[in-house]
Formats: C-alpha cells, structure tokens, sequence
C-alpha cells in the first residue's frame, strides 16, 4: 500500500487549497443529492396535473365508482374496484406472506443448524431477486392449472362461506392467484428484513431466557419477537407496498374486471390500478383516456409513496435501520 | 489443607475423547421422533392409493394436520406439556421453509425445462424481424433484445451511478444539515412503483415531446428505480471507510473533493462496484416501465434516440400469452436468459462483496 | 428437595450408594474431571471440585483461564454455543447433569445464573422481570405478590422498589437492575446459584451491597462465584479455587480449598503469587 499512498499525499500536499475548488464541489453534490427530492415532486406534480381532466369530465366518482366507458358520449370512467382491487389483492397477499414469512424467518434464526440457514439466506435473497415478468411466466403455465384445482376444492367443501362462494365456475383470473403471486414476492422481503431483526436479539437477553429455562416458545414471545416488533411491522408495510406497485405478475393472472369485486376472492375477475394501466396501455383510444390512466397512476403512486413511508418512520422510530 | 493439581493425572487428561453428551437423546425421544414422521406419511399414502381423494386435499387437509398431532404427541411423551408449542413451531416453521423452496425451485426448473428447447446460438444474436408468432424455432431470437437491455441498463448506469454515489457523498463526506432529508427523499424514491416510473416518463413524452419513446426514455425511467439501490449501497460503503484516512488528508491541507476522489473512492472502489451491480439487478428485469417509455420494436436498433426499442423483459412480455407453442417457448427461453444474466449479476456481487472484506 | 422429582429416578437407596462418606458440609454439587472443547480446541483440562452445600466458593484466576466457560458446564448453558464439547461428569443430587435421561430445562432452574452485565429485560415492569422465570419456564407458584416480595427482599432491593413495582425496568441502575437480576433469578427456587463476574460492571457501592446479598443468602442456597476481585473473594467466599492457563493450554485448577488457606497459606508457588496481585 506504499507508492500509490505517497504518490497520493504528494500530490495532496502540492495541490493549492482551492477554496473555490472546494465550493463547487459542494454545490454540485448539495444539487446531486436533492435530485431524489426533485424527481419525487416531478412525478408529483407532472401527474398529478393528468387528475384536473379526470376531475374535470368525471368528477368525484372517478375515484367512487367503477367503470370504463370511454366510447360513451359523455364518457364515464371510475377506478374505485382498481383502488379496491389493488388493497385486496395485497391482503391477500398479506394473508399468506405474513405467517409464512415469520415462520422462516424463525427456522432460519432460532431451528436451522448455521450452514441451512446461510444456505437459506442466500436462496430467498434470490427469489427476490426474481424479475416479476418471469414470475407472471411461470404463473400463468405453471400456477394457474394447480391453483385451479385448489380453488374448485375451496369452492366444493367450503363454498358455503361468502368468500369462497364462486357463480362462474371459472376459477381463472381470481383474485386469490393474484394476491398467491404478490405473496410470493412479498415473502423474501418481509424475511429478509425479519430476519435480520431476529438475528439482532441482544445475545444477553437470550442468555438470561435460556438460564431460567425457556422454550423455543416462550423465548419468541416475551424476548425475540418483543425485541423486533418494530423491524417485522416495517419490513411487512415494504412489502405492502411493493404489492400495491406490482403489475406485470398480476397482469399476467389476473382478470380485469370494471365490476368492484369486495370479497369473492376465488371468483373470476377483481380490479388493480398498476394492471389497469399496463393493460389499457396499449388500445388507447387518444389523449382523454391515456390522461385518465395517468391519473389512475398518480393514485397509485401516492398510496405506495404513504406505505413506503410509514413503513421507514416505524423502522427508524424502533432505532434499526434496514436495507 | 488445601489440594493441588495432581501431575499424575494428565496422561489420563491428554487422551480423553471430544464428547457431546448432550446430543445423546433418550430412548423415548429418538424413538417418538420417529414414529410422528413416519406415521402421518404412511397414513396418507395409504389413503392416496386406496381412495381417489384429491392429492391437494390429501396434502393440506390430512397430512399437515396429522403430522402436527403426532409432532406435539412426540413432544408431550419427550418433555411434557411444555413441548406441544415448540412442535408446532417447528413443524409449521418447516413447512413454510419448505413451501417457499418449492416455490422457488419450481420457478427456476420450469426456466430450465420449458426454455431449453429454444435455446440455441442463434437464439441469442438473431432478432425478430420477419419472425411471427407461428415461425418455427429455427428463426429469430433475441439479439435484438438483448442489445436494447444492454443499451437501456448503460443510460440509466450513466446517470443513476454519478447522482447515487453522489448522494452518498454527500452523506457521508460533506455532512450538510439537510441528511436527513437527503436520507428520506432517497427512501421514499425507493418505494416508487416500476411502473409509476414509465408513467412519469410517459408523461414528460407526451406533455413536452422533449424525448421519444425509445432507449433514452427507458433508461431515464429505469435510472429513477436505480438511483435509490446504487445510493444507499454506496452510503453503506462510503460510512465503511476509516475516519483515519479523511483526517489524514485533510490534515495534509488537501481539499475536501481531492479527498473524496483521491482517498475515500479509491479505498471504497470494490464497495462502489458492488453498490452498480445491485443497481443493474434491481432493473434488468423490470418491464412495465419499458413498455411505457421504450415501446418494442423486432429490428435491432443501436440509437438511443431512434425510436422504440425492444429489451429482454418485453420481449417476455408480448410472447407469455400467445396461443402458437413457439411463440411461448421463445419466452421461456427469453425467461431462462434473463434469469441467468440475473444470476451471474447476484454472485458477481457476492464475490467482489467478498472480496471487500478480505482485502481492506 | 426430594430427589425423586428427577425423572427415571429408581429408589432412594441406589442414589445413596453413591453419596461419598460425610464430610464436614454435604456436597451440593461436584464436577468431576470437566475437560471443555470449542470445536477442536481444547480450552479447559481436569477441573474437579465439590461445591459444598450453603457455601460460597469463589473462583479466581487470570482472564481467559475458562472460569466463566466452566461455570457454564454446571448450568447446561455451555451446550448451547456452537462448537462445544464437554468431557466429564457434573454430579447433583445424586446424578450426572448430562445424562440422557435428564431435561436441561430442569437443571438450568435448579441451578440459576446471574452474568456479568446485568440483564432485566428492558420490555418488561420490575414485578414482571421477577415473575419472567415462571413464565418462560413454564414452573407453576402461586402468590406472586409474595413471590415478588421475597425475592426482592432477598436481594436487597425491596425498599427501594416497592413503591414502583409497575415501573419499566429499563430505568434502573446498574447495582439495582443486577439486583433484579438476582431476585429473578430466585423467583425459580434455585438450589444454586452461578455468578459471573456480577460486580464488575458495577459501582463500588452497589458491590458492596451485591456482597452482603451472596453473604445473606448462602445461608440458603449454594453459592459459585467468578471473580478476578481477590478481596472480594475473601470478604465473600467460604472456599476458592484457583484457574490458570498457560499461552495457548487449556486452564485448570491450580489449587483450590478453604479461602482463609488459599490466600494464607497455599502450596504452589504460583497460587502465592497470584493472591499477592504478582500478575493477574
């Protein structure tokens, strides 16, 4: 480490301490960093701008009612079943991710023998890495025939609660298989961040469980789980909001219908905002529609905007940063 | 009277056998372990061949909930009521661990299987031109994606890396007052949906006509979703370097930015490197983006400017649905491709993060 | 205190067979040739001492002899790091603590432990610190309000907390918060108790009064103490013994017997340097 350091130091010493120099560089990185505060107020106002002409032509029930008549004259649009759609598939999402994720985040922390749980680690930090259009792939051929026939037995022994009521008999493009492919994305971020959390249990705390005789019970729940509340709380609403974001996995299994479905979760055809974008994208009819999709994303991008952030006040109120 | 160490001992001392006694488990516990995790597997597969019950009834509705009886059955013979919680943690703790397994080996094999056959060489450097949807395997591939996904990643790389690494800078090097803000603009950006990114973009096309749809389109889009990754990377570097050496420059009278170039980049470049390629991961799949900012196109296009362009993720995209079976495998093996590149990226990480630790 | 309460346990007599001939004090506990590994390194070698019953025995020696490591081994906490290995036997009522038949959950409350940086659980109240052992344990006692008291009174620290029993117990003190410590760790009616080192973290007040607490409750329950304070062994101890390790050896007990011998009249020249502060 020798030469280059002398070169260096030399080359320290010699350089004229330029104020000016030194200025300069303060301000092009002052400017550099706010570039993230300029591009949230862009996307901010450049779309929020698109809302005045859906306002405009639809008023209040473009966000209360659900439909997609542009050909009409007067034409009538209203994304409340996307609005609603997009929430309901991510609890579904979140119905299944949350336990599974705090389930393996406990396997890999407190059961699994050290060179399992880095193994682990290493598998589902890839799985997030999963680009969502392969995921849309792999759901649409593989998922869906499986899913199917789940949902046919939901429907056949359970139909008689609401929820698993289905009219069509087609259980494609239900919200069930959308909000079962979210799940699976959220899974390895609500782990990753879980584990971490757990892993950050003050070894002297567990020490003291463990000396008065805890069980793996126990020790979860009045020292481990106690301890990373915060964390898991944070790390689940960053998963919510990459489930209300998705669109090209639900695009793929989900059927886009302009009818609010609130509950018939293995019903074929539910609403999400980032799918009705994408789809519509396409066949727009002019100017007038695509403004009203731009709306229907400033929506979207202040719902996810109000998760993500709550989602770091919580992290940072409880003292742990995550990554 | 006190006792004293006895010399006479220590042959006796120097050959005693490593033990972990504690791992000797008594009779009943080995024995009730195995019992619970044959019995429910017997059970079941004596019902699948004798009935015709559904498998996935017989998995979720008999099996999970035979096991975890026999599980907390085994617990309460070996420790008493106090083990029926802990078995069921544990056998639920595995069957998630083995359900997300499934999932992901599912999705990776599948990649394998289904995209194999058609992938060749020319599968790689061809384009799409003159290929339609019910062309044989033989013709067309995916050169031209891959060239725009290259083109497109570069841009975003260009801009997103200077202004991410910059931000850390000014984190961690120039200190100012507004961090803090700094620290939650870039948290908040990281939250921002892929595709809320392509509308942005879509709407700076369309409202000002400044730029096209195209590559630079698609990569500005895509440097928006990079720009947090490569940030917060680097800041996490950057807070790496020893205090040492900035204190060591300064007190040389040089600069704060000959500093930063001369001494803290250089002493975090495998940290940097690191913090480009988790950018490029977090994007190179991304496709609603590009479909709102690049378009498609079936030629291969060099020019950033000229028009839109096809990538990786959307060439996926447009053949997922298509009812002509070539079609399809063309995008599993686009699929395959894709994941691959993703793969390569995710160890190349590992490794130059590895060998941050080792060297400095 | 009946034996019998260990599981598989045949007759009384087969277990009194094994009682060595009295001594002066009835042995509580003894470990018997205790040789410890972490993976492959050997880290402690041939440590055999008997604990009598209500005495306080000091253990003292040098940093990273392997005291703390051996007082582990008498808890079962030694097996939970990874890595470790244990030759030897642990002898308590009557019984090897790692025999196979024994569940650990049992030993760890028989045998409590209180460690060097105190360690309430920050979440929890004063009276729920106390009372923590009996959940996480899963052990039955009725009356915790009397539980709470005891404890607390035993430990010397009811005076200055009944008043705030429903407070969080992240806000005491280092001398009272070990205090709690030790008053939780009571709350699982121990036999014995292992102490690590419990006053160096702490101020040399609330040492004092953590001394005079291990003075009172000997008269109850048997005492193992880790210190590298020798006047605080003399002032509290009844026995000691005497860790050393050579540069790279497993340690092991040099000397060991009644304090007043230890530090008056040793045997080896090396336990005459120690205890005149020659190194250490």
């Amino acid at each position: 480490m020798s030469s280059t350091d002398t070169e260096t130091f030399r080359d320290l010493k010699a350089a004229a301490t330029s104020h000016r120099g030194d200025r300069v560089f303060n301000r092009t990185i002052t400017a550099a960093a706010f570039t993230a505060l300029v591009v949230l107020a862009g996307i901010a106002i450049f779309l929020g701008l698109q809302t005045i002409p859906a306002f405009q032509s639809q008023g209040i029930s473009f966000i209360t009612t659900t439909e997609w008549d542009i050909n009409t004259d007067p034409p009538t649009a209203g994304i409340w079943g996307m609005l609603y759609g997009s929430v309901l598939l991510a609890v579904i999402g979140l119905v299944i991710a949350v336990p599974a994720s705090l389930l393996l985040s406990i396997f890999m922390v407190f059961i699994a023998p050290r060179r399992l749980a880095s193994a682990l680690t290493n598998l589902i930090d890839l799985m997030a890495a999963i680009p969502s259009v392969i995921l849309g792939l792999w759901a649409f051929y593989i998922l869906n025939p499986t899913a199917e026939e789940w949902q046919q037995l939901l429907n056949q022994y359970l139909g008689w609660i609401p929820i698993f009521e289905n009219t069509s008999g087609n259980f494609l493009g239900t919200p069930f298989i959308a909000g079962f492919v979210l799940a699976i994305m959220m899974i390895p971020i609500i782990t990753s961040v879980t584990r971490e959390v757990l892993a950050r249990t003050p070894p002297e705390l567990v020490n003291a469980a463990e000396s008065l005789g805890c069980s793996l019970w126990t020790m979860l729940r009045f020292v481990a789980l106690p301890y990373g509340r915060g964390g898991i709380v944070g790390g689940i609403m960053l998963g919510l909001g990459r489930a209300l974001g998705e669109t090209i996995a639900v695009f793929f299994v989900l059927k886009l219908v302009f009818e609010t479905n609130w509950y018939h979760i293995i019903e074929s055809g539910g609403g999400s905002v980032a799918t009705l974008i994408v789809s519509r994208f396409g066949e727009v009819s002019g100017e007038f529609e695509l403004s009203l999709l731009l709306a229907a994303g400033f929506f979207l991008f202040v719902m996810t905007l109000v998760v993500n952030v709550i989602a770091n006040l919580i992290v940072a109120r409880t003292g742990r940063l995550q990554k | 009277m006190t006792v004293t160490f006895d010399p006479s001992t220590l042959p006796e001392l120097q050959n005693q056998p490593i033990q972990r006694p504690w791992r000797r488990k008594p009779m009943r516990f080995t024995l009730s372990i195995i019992v619970a995790s044959i019995i429910p597997i017997a059970i079941v597969a004596a019902l699948f061949f004798t009935t015709n019950l559904p498998g996935a009834i017989l998995m979720t509705v008999i099996y999970f909930p035979l096991q975890l009886i026999a599980s907390a059955i085994a617990a309460v013979v070996s420790r008493g009521t106090r083990g029926i919680v802990d078995s069921i943690i544990i056998v639920n703790a595995i069957g998630a661990t083995i359900f997300s397994l499934v999932v992901l080996f599912s999705v990776i094999g599948s990649l394998i299987v289904r995209g194999f056959s058609a992938l060749s060489a020319h599968f790689i450097y061809q384009n799409n031109v003159y290929v339609s949807p019910s062309t044989p395997l033989e013709y067309g591939g995916i050169g031209h994606a891959l060239l725009g996904t290259i083109i497109i990643v570069a841009i975003s790389g260009l801009i997103a890396v200077p202004i991410g690494v910059a931000t850390a800078i000014y984190i961690t090097e120039v200190r100012g007052r507004a961090v803090p803000y700094v620290r939650f603009f870039v948290q908040a950006m990281s939250g921002v949906p892929s595709v809320v990114a392509g509308l942005f973009i879509l709407t700076i096309i369309v409202a000002t006509g400044a730029i096209d749809q195209g590559a630079f389109a698609g990569g500005v889009a895509y440097a928006i979703l990079m720009l947090p990754t490569v940030a917060r990377t680097a800041e996490e570097v950057l807070k790496l370097v020893p205090e040492d050496l900035r204190t060591g420059a300064l007190a040389l009278g040089s600069t704060r930015s000959r500093t930063v170039f001369r001494v803290v980049l250089p002493a975090a470049k495998t940290g940097i490197i690191t913090a480009i390629i988790l950018g490029i991961a977090r994007v190179i799949g991304e496709t609603a983006p590009l479909l709102l900012a690049a378009g498609n196109a079936d030629a291969t296009i060099v020019n950033p400017f000229g028009g839109p362009i096809a990538a990786v993720p959307t060439y996926i995209f447009n053949n997922v649905a298509l009812p002509y079976p070539d079609a399809v495998a063309r995008a599993w093996a686009a699929a395959l491709v894709l994941l691959i590149l993703v793969g390569v990226l995710f160890v190349a990480a590992r490794i130059v993060g590895r060998g941050r630790l080792s060297s400095k | 205190m009946s034996t019998a309460e260990f599981e598989g346990v045949e007759s009384v007599d087969a277990m009194e067979a094994e009682v060595e001939t009295p001594v002066k004090h009835e042995i509580e506990m003894s470990a018997e040739d205790i040789s410890v590994w972490f993976g492959k390194r050997k880290v402690l070698e041939g440590v055999n001492i008997d604990f009598p019953k209500r005495t306080v025995t000091a253990l003292i020696g040098p940093s990273g002899c392997g005291k703390s490591t051996f007082i582990r081994t008498l808890n079962r906490l030694h097996e939970l790091i990874p890595g470790a290995a244990l030759a030897g036997r642990v002898m308590y009522e009557g019984r090897d603590i790692y025999d196979r038949d024994i569940d650990p959950v049992h030993i760890r409350l028989k045998i409590g432990m209180v460690f060097q940086k105190p360690n309430p659980f920050p979440s929890m109240t004063i009276r729920g610190n106390v009372l923590s052992g009996l959940k996480l344990s899963g052990m039955k006692r009725s009356n915790h309000d009397d539980i709470v008291e005891e404890t607390l009174t035993a430990a010397g620290l009811w005076n200055e907390v009944k008043d705030r029993l429903g407070s969080a117990a992240g806000e005491l003190s280092g001398g009272q918060a070990q205090r709690l410590v030790i008053a939780r760790a009571l709350a699982v009616q121990p036999h014995v108790l292992l102490m690590d080192e419990p006053c160096s973290a702490l101020d040399p007040a609330s040492t004092l009064k953590i001394e005079e607490t291990i003075r009172q409750l000997s008269k109850d329950i048997t005492i193992i103490i880790v210190t590298h304070n020798m006047q605080q062994a003399v002032r509290v101890s009844d026995y000691t013994a005497f860790f050393l390790a050579a540069e790279n050896q497993p340690g092991y007990v040099v000397e060991q017997g009644p304090t007043t011998e230890i530090f008056g009249n040793p045997q080896d020249q090396r336990t005459l340097d120690y205890v005149n502060g020659r190194f250490g």
